[in-house]
C-alpha cells in the first residue's frame, strides 16, 4: 500500500517528461506517423514487407521536399513491433499517440491486431490509415477515425465469382457445381461461409464442402471424395504449408477441375510457395490478389519502386510491400489536403478523400475514397491466373493488361 | 459405398499411417527403454526435414541421398542432448528412475529452444523441395493412383521398423538396450553401461527421424513449427500400439492412418480425426497398455 502514492508520483513525473502535443499552425519540421506493424511472431514476414513498402515511399516524398503545405515537413515513420499479437499492438498504439506526438497512426496488417488497434486511435481520436487487414468489422463498427482503403473479407468472396462470371461470359461457358476447400479456422471458416451465400445466389451447385485442420499431411481423403463428386472448379483457402502439401497431390492425383482451382489468395500468394511446388501444379490456378501483381506492365512508374522494394528484400515487390507504399502517399494526400497537424482537420482531410491518380494507386486501384465508415467501397483485389509460368491479372477487366487470353476451361491433366 | 473407392481411401490410408508409425518409432523407442517422454520429438522431425532440404537447396543433393548425413547428424544431436542435458538429471535421482515431470519439462524446454533457433536462423518461412520423382504417380485402373514418393516412404517405414526390431533382437547393442528396458538394475549388475545405453536409445530414436523426414520432404514442407503436427499424433500412435514397442508403433500408425482415410469419405476429414480420437479412448479403456504392449 506505501508504494501507491510512490507510483502516482512516478506516473506525475513521466506525463511531466512526456511533453505537449504540437499545436495546430504551429510550424513544424517533421510529421510523426505511427506504423504498428507484425515485424515478429508469426506474421513478421508480411510485417517486413509493409515496412520496407512504406519507407520507399517516405524516402521519396522527403525527397522531394516533404510536404510542401507545412513548409517542406519532413514524414517520419516510427516503427513499432506489435509481435504478431493484438495485445501488444494496442499498447503499442497508446505509447505511439501518447508519448510520441503522432499525427497519424497506420497498421497493423492482422484483423485481430487492428480491430483493436483501432479502438484506441478512436478513443485519442488520432486517424488510422488500415493497411491490409480485411475482417469486416473494422469498419463496421461506427469508427470515426478510421480509414480503410483495401477490401473487405467479403469482397474477396466475390471477386472470385465475378471472375467465374467473367469468364463465363467471355467463352461462353462455365461450371454448374463447385467445391469448396478451407482451412479449419477463422479465415478459411468464415471464407467458406461467404463463398456458399454467393454460390446460393448465383445458382451454382456445391458439390463439395469441407475445412481441414491446418499442417494437414495428407489431402488424398478429400481429393478422392472430389473424384466422386467432380466439382468442376474449387475454391480454396489456405495458408502456404498447406496449400503445398495440396497444390502437390493435386498435381499427383491429377484432379480434374475443368474450371480450375481458385485460391483466395493467402498461402498462394507469397513468393515462398512457388519456390516450393512444381510449376506444373500451379499452372492455370486463378489467385485472388491483394494487388494487381503485374503492376510493373501496366504502368511504368511502379518500376523503380519495384527495383527498390526488390534491392531492400530480395524479392518482387508484393501486395504488403505495395500496402505500405500505397498507404505513405496517401497519408501525403491527405496531409496536404488538411495543412495541418490537427488531428479533426486531418480527420476532416481524411472523410474527404479523392485519390484517382499518383503513387497512392499502386495497388491497381481505380480511386481511393471512403464512405461514412472508413471504407473504401470501390476497393478491389485482382483476379491471376498462373499463364507461362507468370500471374497475369484478368480481373477487373480495367486492370487486364493488353493482349492477354486467359485458359478457359483449363486443359485436362493428358491434353498438357 | 463403392468398393474402389473405398479400396482407393483404404490404400491411402496405409501409406500415410505407414509414415505416421515410423515418425512414432523413437518416441515409443525412447519411452520403452528410458521411461522419458520426448517432449522434444516434433523438434528432431523439424531438424530431420531442414537438414535434407538445405543440402538439396545448397547442393542439389537428393533427399533420398542425404539420409546418410541426415540420419548420422540425428544420431548424434539425440546422443549428445541426452547425455549432456538429460543423463545429469538421471544421476541427480535415484535408482536411476526419473520423476516424470522434471525430465517432461526438460525435453519440452530443450524443444522450445531449438525450435526458436531454427526460427532465429531460417525465419518462419515455409519450404518444400522440388524433385521430379515426387510428382510422378503409379496408376492403377482410372482411380486408384500410388504417388511414388509416399509409397517409397511407406516403404522405408516399414524397412526402418523391421531393421530397428532386427537390430534389437540380434545384436549385443540391442540386447543390451532391451534388458536395460527390462530391468535397469539387473542390467547394470550385469556390466551394461546403462547412461552409455541411455545415450544410444536416445540417439537411434532420432536418428529413425532423420530417416523419415528424408524420404517424408519431397512431398511435405519445413518450417520451424512443422514439428506441432505430429507432435500429437505420435503420441497416440505410441498409445495405441503399445508404448515400447517396435512393431506396435506400425500397427497404432496403421490404424490410424486407414480409420482417417475412410471416415474422411464419410464425413468431414476433420470430423474424421474424432474416430482416432474414440479408438485410442477404447484402447486405454480396454487394453491400456495398448495393441501389442507387454503388461507391467
Amino acid at each position: 500500500m506505501k508504494r501507491i502514492p510512490f507510483i502516482l508520483g512516478l506516473c506525475v513525473i513521466v506525463l511531466e517528461l512526456s511533453g505537449s502535443p504540437v499545436l495546430a499552425g504551429e510550424k513544424v519540421a517533421e510529421v510523426n506517423i505511427g506504423v504498428v506493424l507484425s515485424l515478429s511472431g508469426v506474421a513478421a514476414d508480411q510485417g517486413l514487407q509493409t515496412k520496407t513498402g512504406a519507407t520507399i515511399a517516405a524516402e521519396e516524398i522527403n525527397a522531394k521536399g516533404g510536404i510542401p503545405v507545412l513548409g517542406g515537413a519532413k514524414l517520419r515513420l516510427l516503427f513499432s513491433d506489435s509481435q504478431s499479437k493484438p495485445d501488444v499492438g494496442a499498447s503499442e498504439t497508446e505509447r505511439l499517440i501518447q508519448r510520441e506526438n503522432v499525427a497519424i497512426m497506420m497498421g497493423a496488417y492482422q484483423s485481430a491486431t487492428t480491430t483493436v488497434t483501432t479502438e484506441v486511435a478512436e478513443r485519442y481520436k488520432t486517424p488510422w490509415l488500415v493497411t491490409g487487414s480485411v475482417a469486416n468489422i473494422i469498419t463496421e463498427r461506427g469508427f470515426k477515425y478510421t480509414f480503410r482503403p483495401n477490401n473487405k473479407a467479403t469482397y474477396d468472396a466475390r471477386e472470385q465469382f465475378d471472375a467465374i462470371k467473367g469468364l463465363t461470359q467471355e467463352f461462353g461457358k462455365g461450371p454448374k457445381t463447385l467445391g469448396i476447400l478451407v482451412e479449419g479456422s477463422d479465415w478459411g471458416k468464415s471464407h467458406a461461409g461467404i463463398v456458399r451465400i454467393l454460390a446460393k445466389q448465383m445458382g451454382y451447385e456445391v458439390v463439395f464442402d469441407e475445412a481441414y485442420s491446418p499442417g494437414t499431411a495428407d489431402f488424398s481423403a478429400q481429393i478422392l471424395k472430389m473424384r466422386t463428386r467432380k466439382p468442376e472448379a474449387l475454391i480454396t483457402a489456405m495458408y502456404t504449408p498447406d496449400h503445398i502439401v495440396f497444390n502437390k497431390q493435386y498435381q499427383e492425383t491429377k484432379l480434374e477441375l475443368p474450371y480450375g482451382l481458385h485460391s483466395v489468395g493467402g498461402g498462394s500468394e507469397v513468393p515462398e510457395f512457388y519456390k516450393a511446388v512444381p510449376p506444373e501444379s500451379v499452372r492455370f490456378m486463378f489467385v485472388q490478389e491483394d494487388f494487381q501483381i503485374d503492376i510493373t506492365k501496366v504502368a511504368a512508374w511502379t518500376q523503380p519502386v519495384e527495383q527498390k522494394f526488390r534491392e531492400m528484400l530480395g524479392y518482387d515487390l508484393s501486395a504488403y510491400g505495395a500496402q505500405g507504399y500505397s498507404a505513405v502517399w496517401t497519408i501525403y494526400d491527405v496531409l496536404q489536403r488538411a495543412g495541418s497537424l490537427d488531428k479533426e482537420k486531418i480527420r476532416e482531410a481524411f472523410a474527404t478523400t479523392n485519390i484517382t491518380s499518383g503513387p497512392a494507386l499502386i495497388m491497381g486501384w481505380q480511386v481511393i475514397h471512403f464512405d461514412k465508415d472508413g471504407q473504401n467501397v470501390d476497393a478491389h483485389g485482382c483476379i491471376s491466373q498462373n499463364l507461362n509460368g507468370k500471374r497475369t491479372t484478368l480481373f477487373p477487366l480495367a486492370n487486364r493488361p493488353k493482349g492477354v487470353l486467359p485458359v478457359w476451361p483449363i486443359p485436362a491433366w493428358k491434353d498438357r | 459405398m463403392d468398393p474402389i473407392i473405398l479400396g482407393v481411401a483404404v490404400v491411402n490410408g496405409i501409406l500415410l499411417g505407414g509414415l505416421y508409425g515410423a515418425v512414432a518409432l523413437g518416441l515409443s523407442l525412447i519411452f520403452g527403454v528410458m521411461r522419458v517422454i520426448n517432449f522434444a520429438h516434433g523438434t528432431f522431425l523439424m531438424i530431420g526435414l531442414f537438414i535434407p532440404f538445405w543440402l538439396w537447396q545448397l547442393f542439389g543433393i537428393s533427399p533420398y541421398l542425404s539420409v546418410i548425413v541426415t540420419a548420422p547428424a540425428l544420431f548424434a544431436l539425440g546422443y549428445g542432448i541426452q547425455a549432456t542435458i538429460i543423463a545429469p538429471l538421471f544421476k541427480r535421482e535415484r535408482a536411476m528412475v526419473l520423476e516424470p515431470l522434471s525430465v517432461l519439462l526438460l525435453t519440452a524446454g530443450v524443444g522450445l529452444i531449438l525450435d526458436n533457433l531454427a526460427l532465429m536462423a531460417f525465419g518462419p518461412n515455409v519450404r518444400g523441395v522440388q524433385i521430379p520423382f515426387a510428382s510422378k504417380t503409379l496408376w492403377i485402373g482410372e482411380t486408384l493412383n500410388i504417388n511414388y514418393a509416399r509409397l517409397f516412404a511407406f516403404l522405408a517405414s516399414v524397412a526402418i521398423t523391421v531393421a530397428l526390431s532386427l537390430f534389437l533382437s540380434r545384436t549385443d547393442l540391442g540386447r543390451s538396450i532391451r534388458s536395460t528396458a527390462q530391468n535397469r538394475d539387473a542390467a547394470a549388475l550385469c556390466g551394461i553401461n546403462v547412461s552409455q545405453i541411455y545415450n544410444v536409445t536416445f540417439g537411434l530414436g532420432c536418428a529413425v527421424l532423420g530417416v523419415v523426414g528424408c524420404v517424408m520432404i519431397p512431398f511435405y514442407y519445413v518450417s520451424p513449427t512443422v514439428g506441432l503436427a505430429f507432435g500429437i499424433r505420435s503420441f497416440i500412435t505410441v498409445v495405441l500400439g503399445g508404448i515400447g514397442s517396435i512393431p506396435g508403433s506400425i500397427l497404432g500408425g496403421l490404424i490410424l492412418g486407414v480409420v482417417e482415410s475412410v471416415a474422411g469419405q464419410f464425413v468431414t476429414a476433420t470430423s474424421a480425426s474424432i474416430f482416432s480420437f474414440v479408438i485410442f479412448i477404447l484402447v486405454l479403456f480396454f487394453r491400456p497398455t495398448g495393441l501389442m504392449g507387454m503388461k507391467v
